[in-house]
């Protein structure tokens, strides 16, 4: 079980702040998306402009395989605009 | 008999400061004064700083505020790691402040404040275009725009996996 965040245009797509998904252990950062997206499918729209960030590091979508531990925070990161 | 070379030495100033990062992600209003302070050195004769401040139009709209959002434990983390980055590339820089807004930013007020110090300007000068350039880049905050009608999530040119060829 990951804690999945969502911030900004993936939070109102979602509906939520925040939820529990349970998903393998090892598993590819894209197939990870695919796991949300069945969950939450108005993210759809988010796919090639979204990466991850897991135990808080950026994780682009695709072939990287993650190794998550329960309670692993996986944030959902849209295209960032600080400063 | 009287030594005609007499040296005198001078105590140095104590214990020179460590070097500092001050790091504030909040909802209150941001000084510009008290960021200086932050940054200010005895040894620095140089403090350089960047100032945001909501824009009112963009695109011929009018912008009516600003609200900004973070994942606040991985900006304040990647912000930390902007100033390790900073002090590699300039290892004379003394102190470095970066306080960001989140919440509500009417227009014209400030957003985020970046402080350098160094004992030379240069150093200081160059290190806040690169602290603000790379907090655009990596930086994990959002930034929504407030027309009168409708809003706008905004993203950075310089975000940098929309940089990345797809």
């Amino acid at each position: 079980m990951v804690v999945v965040l969502y911030f900004a245009r993936s939070a109102e797509l979602a509906g939520v702040r925040s939820e529990t998904v349970s998903v393998p252990q090892r598993i590819t950062s894209l197939q990870l998306w695919d796991e949300i997206v069945k969950r939450r499918s108005r993210l759809a729209v988010l796919r090639d402009q979204v990466v991850f960030a897991v135990r808080q590091e950026y994780v682009l979508l695709g072939d990287q395989l993650l190794v998550l531990q329960s309670g692993d925070e996986v944030a959902i990161i849209p295209p960032i605009s600080g400063g | 008999m009287i030594n005609a070379h007499t040296t005198i030495t001078e105590t140095m100033n104590e214990t020179e400061e460590e070097p500092k990062d001050f790091i504030k992600l909040t909802q209150a209003k941001l000084s510009v004064d008290e960021v200086s302070v932050l940054v200010t050195s005895p040894c620095c004769g140089a403090i350089s700083l960047f100032i945001g401040t909501t824009r009112d139009n963009f695109n011929g709209k009018k912008v009516v505020h600003l609200e900004y959002e973070a994942y606040t434990p991985m900006a304040e983390a990647e912000i930390k790691k902007i100033c390790r980055d900073v002090r590699k590339k300039w290892p004379a820089i003394k102190h470095v402040a970066v306080h960001h807004r989140l919440g509500l930013v009417p227009v014209t007020e400030v957003s985020v404040i970046i402080a350098v110090s160094s004992p030379h300007r240069i150093e200081s000068l160059n290190a806040v275009s690169y602290c603000i350039d790379t907090l655009k880049a990596t930086v994990p905050i959002w930034k929504k725009e407030m027309y009168e009608e409708e809003y706008s999530w905004k993203e950075n040119k310089e975000c940098f996996w929309t940089n990345m060829e797809k």
